[in-house]
């Protein structure tokens, strides 16, 4: 979150730097060229991304790669910084929510000419992340991996209070219902956590009950929607009841440490922690598809993609080596590190698979549900209203509909002032 | 003194337990350290929270395995060493000249200066990458050190302590015919050492910890130091807790073996800055 923020403050300083710099030597020698790729995970990754490289330059001699890790926190100030001086990496990982900053700013190398002259078939990633990166009709990324959202519960709290594990048929009364019989007071067990996350909780039940965070056309907030509105009650109620413990409680103690030692019985978490609830001892986990509300189904997807800096001296290598991070070959040994869900179609499956006895499967079988991250060109403006007046919301025991629909006015005036 | 004999007695007691928890919350945490380094992932994640590791020493050969860390080690020697004696060396030239000589503009200038100290130190990232950047220093060690040689609280800092030395031992030098340069290094300079050591115990600490320059200016591992190297044990969804924390504690045992050495030293300059 503080991520963006920075990365808001220096927005302005990026647009600066790309009209004013200009890099100053070509080392084109002939021969071997080195390609710089940037990422932010090494602990989960690394491996994985050290392994591509390899395979990469196995297969392209005369192209070596070098790998460049800077932690999540600090990477966003990285590129920035180096995009300003004209040295970004040649190659990079990019998320959702700042796609459409980098894009718009003309830091990105638009894709959409070479990959129809490699005649590429995006067709095999899922479709709501290769429209997550196009901006204006151009497509900016490749899909590197995704991830959905899932119900995780703990199996033994479950038995204990002889309540029938969760599957694809649940909806938001039986998660309310389950809610009350798992709660224990005595115990310190709570049914569910109501934290105040978007991508992980609210964004998810927004959809489910009909609403929307941001219009289509990215022009209106749809905070001030009662469907949006109801989507936030579901949680607020649990908070209300005492189903929930506190935002504060969650704050002081991470909720996915809480679920970990058995202290939330339910708990709306993403793929991406499936390896954590994996590795932990005494943990009897299971998942489910995310219950329906009463608009249906649906599970928010989002997913990075590698992108080509618009200022690389080696604009055709980094282009054979995002081809390469996109094709069957790379995505398998994503898929086999088990850290994250490979984008490429066929191949979640081995994915799955790395975690015997989790039911993963449920991540995948949301795809047919799942709706794009909510994004606009400067998503970092709004999103900082938006965790800041849902955390009150949540909090104070203020009303929600009277928070939601401030928010909207406040952010209605974000969006405004992007072009 | 008479105070203290009579505190001595029975009546001291409270003082010293006020003292004692004091003391036990500011050693907790890398009492803490400790334990965590030497367990395995699940006792370190576990709540309630697992007090006796399994002693897992492992943990510390696998941060030498995962990270350059001896080169790492010698980095953050070398920045550090590089960018104190710097600052001693220019902030204590440029104090001196603030406080004690005239020339024209020098309170417009030191004021200047003085504004330096009031603008967010992420403001400098981006122009000062592109004359690291300019200079062909990107990944190198000059590149770590350069941007950190001269601070404006480091000039500020000695200011304050050359105008507390008296004039008489100054003029008294001019009187026998030493020209400034003269007075600055062989009178002022041996006077200013309480102040010297201040700044330089907190330009190590400052530099020992340093991040967010090395980790933009400096990309290769084996080019970065110890604080942006040890970086690279932390995942963006999960992090293996026990490893960093032996990492970390490999990093700042010198600055540990440093403070028992110079205790005494080290809290005369902290205690000096505290009462400017």
């Amino acid at each position: 979150m503080t991520g963006k923020i920075r990365a808001l403050v220096v927005a302005g300083a990026l647009v600066a730097g790309l009209a004013g710099c200009s890099s100053s030597d070509g080392d084109g020698s002939g021969g071997k060229v080195t390609l710089t790729y940037a990422y932010w995970d090494n602990e989960n990754q690394g491996q994985a991304m050290t392994k591509i490289a390899q395979e990469f330059t196995k297969s392209h001699p005369n192209i070596e790669v070098k790998l460049q890790f800077t932690p999540n926190k600090e990477y966003w100030t990285k590129l920035q910084t180096a995009a300003a001086g004209g040295t970004a990496p040649d190659v990079f990982w990019m998320n959702g929510p700042r796609i459409g900053l980098y894009a718009s700013q003309g830091a990105l190398l638009p894709l959409s000419d070479k990959i129809a002259a490699d005649k590429m078939d995006l067709g095999k990633y899922p479709k709501s992340l290769v429209d997550l990166y196009t901006l204006d009709g151009k497509q900016y990324g490749i899909p590197k991996d995704f991830d959905t959202i899932g119900l995780w519960y703990n199996k033994a709290l479950f038995d204990a209070a002889k309540v029938k594990y969760p599957d694809a048929s649940w909806t938001w009364d039986d998660v309310r219902a389950a809610a009350k019989k798992l709660t224990d007071p005595a115990k310190g067990v709570h049914g569910i956590g109501a934290m105040p996350w978007s991508q992980e909780l609210y964004y998810n039940t927004i959809f489910q009950a009909g609403g929307y965070v941001i219009s289509d056309d990215k022009k209106k907030s749809g905070y001030d929607d009662p469907a949006t509105i109801e989507g936030l009650k579901f949680w607020k109620d649990f908070l209300d009841q005492k189903l929930s413990p506190t935002v504060q409680q969650m704050t002081d103690n991470d909720p996915i440490e809480m679920f970990k030692s058995g202290k939330l019985a339910m708990w709306y978490d993403g793929s991406y922690d499936a390896s954590q609830y994996f590795k932990t001892e005494g943990l009897k986990a299971g998942v489910a598809p995310l219950p329906a509300g009463p608009k249906g189904k649906a599970t928010v997807i989002h997913g990075l993609a590698n992108v080509v800096y618009a200022k690389t001296k080696h604009p055709k290598e980094a282009w054979e080596f995002v081809k390469f991070l996109g094709s069957e070959q790379a995505n398998r040994i994503q898929a086999e590190s088990g850290a994250v869900i490979p984008a490429y179609e066929g191949l979640q499956e081995s994915w799955v698979k790395s975690m015997p006895g989790l039911d993963l499967q449920a991540f995948i079988d949301q795809l047919p549900d799942a709706r794009p991250y909510p994004v606009s060109k400067n998503t970092a403006a709004w999103a900082r209203l938006e965790t800041d007046a849902i955390t009150k919301a949540f909090t104070d025991g203020q009303d929600v509909e009277a928070t939601a629909k401030q928010l909207a006015t406040a952010m209605n005036a974000a969006l405004s002032q992007e072009k | 003194m008479r105070n203290g004999s009579a505190l001595r007695g029975g009546r001291l007691w409270p003082v010293h337990l006020v003292l004692a928890i004091g003391a036990a919350a500011m050693v907790m945490p890398f009492f803490w350290q400790v334990l965590t380094s030497l367990k395995t992932f699940t006792e370190a994640t576990r709540t309630p929270p697992v007090w006796i590791p399994s002693f897992e020493w492992g943990n510390f050969a696998k941060v030498l395995d995962e990270t350059p860390f001896l080169q790492q080690l010698g980095n953050t020697v070398v920045m550090t060493t590089g960018r104190t004696l710097a600052q001693l060396l220019f902030c204590s030239l440029a104090a001196y000249a603030f406080a004690r000589l005239r020339f024209p503009g020098r309170d417009v200038i030191f004021v200047a200066l003085l504004s330096v100290l009031m603008v967010p130190g992420q403001l400098f990232l981006i122009p000062q990458y592109q004359i690291i950047q300019s200079l062909g220093w990107l990944n190198t060690l000059p590149g770590l050190i350069a941007p950190g040689m001269f601070s404006a609280f480091g000039t500020f800092m000695m200011r304050q302590f050359f105008m507390t030395l008296p004039a008489e031992v100054e003029e008294a030098a001019r009187l026998d015919g030493a020209n400034p340069l003269r007075i600055f290094w062989s009178v002022m300079l041996p006077l200013a050492r309480p102040g010297l050591l201040a700044l330089g115990v907190l330009t190590v600490l400052w530099s020992w910890n340093d991040l967010m320059w090395p980790l933009i200016v400096n990309t290769d591992p084996e080019s970065m130091p110890l604080s942006a190297g040890l970086s690279a044990l932390q995942g963006e969804h999960m992090t293996d807790y026990p490893v960093l924390m032996a990492g970390s504690l490999m990093a700042s045992a010198p600055i540990i073996v440093l403070f028992i050495i110079m205790q005494k030293q080290l809290i005369q300059g902290i205690a000096f800055t505290g009462s400017k």
